[in-house]
């Protein structure tokens, strides 16, 4: 296993600060404080190679455990092992086998242009020079990186940043790379740019990549299996499309008609989700599309029928409200 | 070992980039290390109003705050703001990610800064010290081998005591404050206000023994020929107590605080 996560806790003490006057005052003599369990027994593993989504809300812990997984905070309680090791031990051999990708953070020169930042890296990783050469190279094919080498990082875009912090961050070929948020706030290219590389990298490298996102597309497009994390506890861990057909009890029949049909048709089939002339939508239950389909096919003049699951955001949210 | 010299020659050579990336700071960096100088300004007025104070020429003066605003551009004291500025910012986390330890971060960082000022200034004071009538620096071979080894450890001891401070933001938010706090103390008690000669004879026996002198009085008193080999023994042995103190408190305060870090910001 590259990850192996038992009982995992982390707490936080915080200054609980009230608004108002009197209650700074106060604030001077006598201090509040609350902790706060930000994980909460949290428990899974993660093979080598494997791709895994972590999603949840905000708060809901997800960072703070990659930060425990990455050795950047101490467990409150429980053990955590990446590659046989410790992490909050900051091993020089652990160091040099992983990745932390934030999304918010800038690990390169904000001063320089980001070939440097790869030339400090390969002294600090201590990367051989042919090696070097050979990820660098494959890197800036991979990410389209040219004609960004020689600039400042400060004059990048935020879609060109990450691109080289990508980069910067897989020059030392890590065994274990850590994404929190990768494709934060970049437009629909830089999304798509990202997330093709992604996969490329762990098809290639056999990597084990644990990867954060709010964007779901993120987590579609790269991992088969989800952890769903909420108030700092496990709600899910599994297959992606098992968790939507445990949390989606509904399926969604998109028809193409020749002409529109009265609205009272739908009732007879199931639940009318959306109507834009003669494409229409239908909610049906799972175990029921099969057959609805035949039927719908059967009485109507249908052009195409498409049949798909609910969004995946759907889903995460029902998972989230408990339902 | 090896890994760690080997990263130091990267990051050298990065954060000498990033020093010369902007011509404006040069050249306040090159100004403000010039600031010693306007102290001698007022110790030679003193001195041609009221007669040598303590026994000190306007040449002594001239020759002690050229050497100190030397020392002064060599202080490893700066490396707090950077830590503190990333303690508070999260940034550090980027730091601890790196399989290099971030104090040598910090320290290759602050090399480089200080290459770049010396680049700038060093080339003044020699001038200085080859044209101005009075600057007087007596050295034999031992003399300036004994005042390179001052210079280096006066390097590590600020470095270090500078840092030992930055991790007490761990703990607290007001590291940086402390340290200003701690400096101010130190500013009198380090030979760099002025000569420890001419400061009340309590404040020259407690800066004998406090960490300060080792930084700039020290080493400049034997720059200028002040020291004796007794008072020349005595000011390192004081120094290297110092950096042994101090290297032991970072370790241990290091250590602890590690488990107290929360990674803020993401």
């Amino acid at each position: 296993m590259s990850i192996e996560v038992h009982g995992l806790v982390k707490h936080f003490r915080v200054h609980q600060r009230k608004p108002g006057l009197r209650t700074s005052l106060r604030g001077l003599v006598r201090r509040e404080y609350v902790e706060v369990r930000a994980v909460d027994d949290v428990s899974f593993s993660v093979a080598a190679g494997e791709v895994v989504g972590f999603l949840g809300p905000n708060g809901a812990g997800k960072t703070t455990t990659l930060k425990c997984l990455t050795g950047l905070l101490h467990p409150s309680e429980g053990t955590v092992r990446v590659l046989g090791h410790t992490p909050q031990r900051r091993e020089s051999s652990f160091l040099r086998q992983i990745s932390l990708v934030m999304g918010q953070r800038n690990s390169l020169f904000w001063d320089l242009p980001a070939l440097d930042a790869f030339e400090v890296n390969r002294a600090m990783y201590r990367i051989g020079e042919p090696a070097f050469r050979a990820a660098l190279d494959e890197l800036i094919a991979l990410l389209n990186l040219e004609p960004l080498l020689g600039k400042q990082v400060r004059v990048l875009s935020l879609g060109e940043r990450m691109r080289c912090e990508l980069a910067g961050a897989l020059l030392h070929i890590p065994a274990v790379l850590f994404l929190d948020e990768p494709t934060l706030g970049l437009d629909v290219n830089g999304q798509a740019a990202v997330r093709s590389f992604l996969r490329d990298y762990n098809a290639r490298r056999g990597a084990t990549v644990l990867l954060t996102s709010h964007y779901m597309g993120d987590v579609t497009a790269l991992a088969k299996r989800v952890l769903v994390i909420d108030r700092g506890t496990l709600r899910f861990d599994g297959n992606l499309a098992v968790l939507v057909e445990a949390h989606s009890p509904h399926r969604l029949i998109r028809l193409s008609l020749q002409r529109p049909v009265p609205v009272d048709t739908w009732s007879a089939y199931g639940e009318v989700d959306s109507v834009e002339g003669a494409v229409v939508t239908l909610r049906v239950p799972r175990a029921e599309t099969t057959a609805v389909a035949g039927r719908l096919l059967a009485d109507l003049p249908v052009v195409d029928v498409g049949i798909e699951d609910l969004p995946i955001e759907d889903v995460i949210r029902a998972v989230f409200a408990g339902e | 070992m090896n890994d760690t010299l080997t990263a130091y020659s990267g990051l050298l050579r990065s954060s000498t980039q990033v020093a010369l990336t902007y011509r404006g700071r040069i050249v306040l960096w090159f100004v403000s290390g010039l600031f010693p100088l306007l102290l001698m300004a007022v110790w030679l007025t003193v001195s041609a109003e009221s007669g040598p104070p303590a026994g000190w020429t306007s040449a002594d003066f001239i020759s002690y705050y050229a050497a100190a605003a030397l020392l002064w551009n060599l202080s490893g004291q700066h490396v707090v703001w950077e830590w503190d500025a990333d303690m508070r910012s999260g940034d550090l986390s980027v730091r601890l990610l790196r399989p290099i330890h971030p104090f040598h971060q910090y320290t290759a960082s602050d090399l480089g800064h200080r290459a770049v000022s010396l680049m700038m200034l060093l080339p003044v004071l020699v001038l200085a010290a080859l044209l101005v009538p009075g600057i007087n620096y007596p050295l034999g071979v031992f003399d300036a081998v004994a005042v390179l080894a001052a210079v280096v450890l006066a390097y590590l001891v600020s470095l270090v005591m500078a840092s030992t401070f930055a991790i007490v933001g761990f703990w607290s938010t007001q590291a940086a404050n402390l340290w200003m706090l701690w400096w101010g103390i130190g500013s009198f008690a380090s030979g760099w206000v002025a000569p420890l000669d001419l400061m009340p004879p309590w404040l020259r026996n407690a800066a004998l023994v406090l960490p300060f002198r080792a930084t700039i009085g020290f080493p400049v008193e034997l720059m200028i020929g002040h020291l004796d080999i007794r008072a020349t023994l005595v000011g390192f042995a004081v120094g290297l107590a110092w950096l042994a103190v101090f290297s032991g408190l970072y370790v241990c305060l290091w250590r602890r605080g590690l488990r107290r870090y929360q990674a803020v910001a993401g």
